[in-house]
């Protein structure tokens, strides 16, 4: 008898029903939850053909808006990227009275409600804020313009570049650092040449984190923008408006576009954490 | 070009070394350090002569690598100097004092490759592309890995990685090379290869060299002197014959190979194994000295117990409890029962106790021949010879 092409049952392992179930349930589970959600942005912004989902999106507001987005966005990354990584090298190498107080406040904005952040910053760069006072009659504004945007977007996603960088800094072997210097190395020459190629994965993944949280910024952005079209209307701004208005194709065109970007950031983030970070 | 240890490679094959009184490359003097409250080195003075390899050996937490970050520049010392030819270097920063440091991880920058980690201090130091391939092309044919100079240090086994490393160092010509436990993360055989590569190396390159370990083995093999440091105090510094034949403290007999040690106290009439016996069985006004004395496995002989006298001196009598073969020798655990003190110069106005009781282990190492010769079972009793001791 050929026992090799007997369905070979283990023992304990008779039909094991919980596996089949329980990836049932999952799947079930998200379909309301997800699924169905992300996919109906496509559905129905496909729904009248591509060609009125085309001329939808090639509104100039809605161009405009998508514009201001990446811009803002790029702009509060490359902020926060730099604090992120300068942070993380003081906050990983020295230790201070304090230390452990200011790593709470560099990682208090993401706990915050966005409302309350764009109405904390109001309150500080607002026409009779703390600080806006000084600007009121100069030539300079901050509050409705893009700054404030590029302000609320740095706020919200404040430690979210230093959060990714700094656990990758403490894990990194001191004994590269003390190897460059003995070989003759300057402080800046060892973490231009050995420090910060080896946070590149780091880097890249919390640039992108903060790119994507940035882009979709709602509720501080709505508050400091003044959400004025072609002026300081962004892209979730502008959905959110035309929504309002009755554009449903409108604001479903540029839902969809935002959905590619976060989906194409996402990916890059899998990619990079598997790629560059080994 | 610059370069003297690299390009005269070839030539020191056949090169005698003229004997002449050597120069010191790295002296140490008084060396201290604290963490807290502990004291980490205490006052600790050793010299490196030029071309010379020194092995600080000790037990974790003896100082050994606190030593090593301090002469690298990667720590300040509470006190004490540090001089690398004729130089005092105390002030200078880790990366002005041209000393080559080969970490026990090897610490290889991972995002770069082969050659670019062997050119990094040569980078660092602007030299142009052209003189930086040239030492790369050479080091790497020196340690035997001229192909996978574009490879990362992760695609490469332990023992080429240590290789690397060396190469780095050695790139840009150090006055001094640092080892920080670097032969403890490989295998048992690439490590005693490894070891015996990079002697040959130093001694063609007549690179002065400072190695860090706790494994007396390659201490042995790799220093031509040794320094035995213990609780951050250096103990005794000598080749590694002088500190194995002739060792200054217990702790050096025993750390730095095998040893028994046999606590003696003595007066001018009296020795006894246990002190405290000792102490009870004396008049309280009669001075009292304590000796140990210190004896490798390999200088015990066991003879019959009612045998001929050997030519050696006569510790006692003993029962074998334990024989363990080991291939070429063989391990005899003999529990002491009457001690009969050798006759020492030092102890020579002692008397030997009169059928002392005990119950002390001494561990005899016989070859193969002497088990042959004498052979012995457990149980029996031996007489035990001492063919060489030292008095502590």
């Amino acid at each position: 008898m050929n026992t090799a092409t007997q369905s070979r049952t283990l023992p304990g392992q008779h039909a094991d029903v919980v596996r089949p179930l329980g990836i049932s349930f999952i799947v079930l589970a998200m379909m309301p939850l997800v699924i169905l959600p992300l996919a109906s942005i496509f559905i129905f912004g496909l729904s009248k053909g591509p060609v009125h989902f085309w001329d939808a999106l090639m509104t100039p507001a809605a161009l405009f808006s998508l514009k201001l987005s990446l811009m803002t966005s790029s702009v509060a990354t490359a902020c926060n990227v730099v604090f992120g990584l300068l942070a993380a090298y003081i906050m990983s190498k020295y230790r201070f009275k304090g230390g452990s107080a200011l790593m709470i406040i560099i990682s208090l904005p993401t706990a915050i409600p966005t409302a309350v952040a764009g109405f904390a910053l109001l309150l500080v760069w607002g026409r009779s804020g703390l600080l806006g006072r000084f600007l009121e009659h100069t030539d300079y504004q901050i509050m409705f313009t893009t700054a404030a945007i590029i302000l609320a977007n740095i706020f919200v996603t404040f430690p979210l570049a230093f959060g990714v960088i700094k656990p990758a800094l403490d894990n990194l072997d001191r004994s590269y650092e003390d190897a460059s210097e003995t070989m003759g190395a300057t402080r800046w020459q060892t973490f231009r040449y050995v420090v910060l190629p080896s946070l590149r994965g780091a880097i890249v993944t919390g640039a992108l984190l903060t790119f994507a949280r940035s882009i979709g910024e709602f509720g501080s952005t709505i508050m400091v923008s003044g959400n004025l079209a072609m002026k300081t209307q962004t892209a979730p701004l502008y959905i959110f408006t035309k929504f309002n208005e009755g554009d449903i194709e409108g604001a479903n065109a540029l839902a969809a576009v935002l959905a590619i970007i976060s989906f194409a950031i996402f990916s890059l983030i899998l990619f990079t954490r598997s790629k560059l970070e080994q | 070009m610059p370069q003297t240890r690299l390009s005269g490679l070839r030539e020191f094959e056949t090169f005698v070394e003229p004997k002449v009184e050597k120069k010191v490359a790295l002296s140490v003097r008084d060396l201290s350090k604290w963490y807290g409250n502990e004291q980490i080195l205490d006052n600790v003075s050793f010299s490196v002569a030029e071309g010379e390899s020194l092995v600080l050996l000790g037990p974790s937490g003896s100082g050994k690598s606190t030593t090593l970050r301090l002469i690298a520049g990667l720590d300040t010392p509470d006190g004490g100097d540090v001089f690398l030819g004729g130089r005092h270097i105390e002030h200078l920063r880790a990366r002005e004092r041209n000393i080559g440091v080969i970490f026990q991880n090897y610490a290889l920058f991972p995002r770069m490759t082969i050659a670019d980690n062997i050119a990094f201090g040569l980078r660092i130091r602007g030299k142009g592309k052209k003189q930086r391939l040239d030492v790369v092309e050479k080091l790497l044919a020196m340690i035997g890995l001229s192909d996978q100079r574009n490879k990362y240090p992760a695609q490469l086994s332990g023992g080429q990685q240590q290789r690397v490393a060396i190469a780095r160092a050695l790139a840009y010509e150090p006055d001094l090379l640092l080892f920080d436990e670097s032969f403890s993360a490989l295998d048992p055989q690439t490590r005693t290869g490894l070891r015996r590569e990079i002697r040959s190396l130093l001694r063609k390159l007549k690179v002065p060299a400072l190695f860090i370990t706790h494994d007396q083995e390659e201490a042995m093999e790799l220093g031509d002197h040794i320094a035995i440091l213990n609780k951050g105090r250096l103990e005794q510094i000598g080749t590694p014959q002088e500190v194995y034949n002739n060792p200054q403290t217990e702790f050096v007999a025993t750390f730095l190979g095998a040893a028994n040690v046999v606590e003696l106290c003595r007066n001018d009439r009296f020795v006894a194994l246990d002190c405290r016996q000792c102490l009870t069985q004396l008049p309280r006004e009669l001075a009292l000295d304590r000796v140990k004395i210190v004896f490798r496995p390999e200088d015990v002989l066991l003879s019959p117990a009612l045998g001929l006298a050997e030519p050696h001196d006569h510790l006692g009598i003993g029962e074998v409890q334990d024989i363990a073969f080991t291939g070429a020798t063989e391990i005899v655990k003999v529990k002491l029962q009457r001690l009969n003190p050798p006759s020492h110069p030092a102890a020579l106005d002692c008397q030997p106790t009169p059928d002392q009781a005990c119950d002390l282990i001494i561990k005899a190492l016989r070859t193969k021949w002497e088990a042959q010769r004498v052979p012995l079972n457990p149980g029996e009793s031996v007489s035990v010879w001492l063919r060489d001791h030292r008095v502590l």
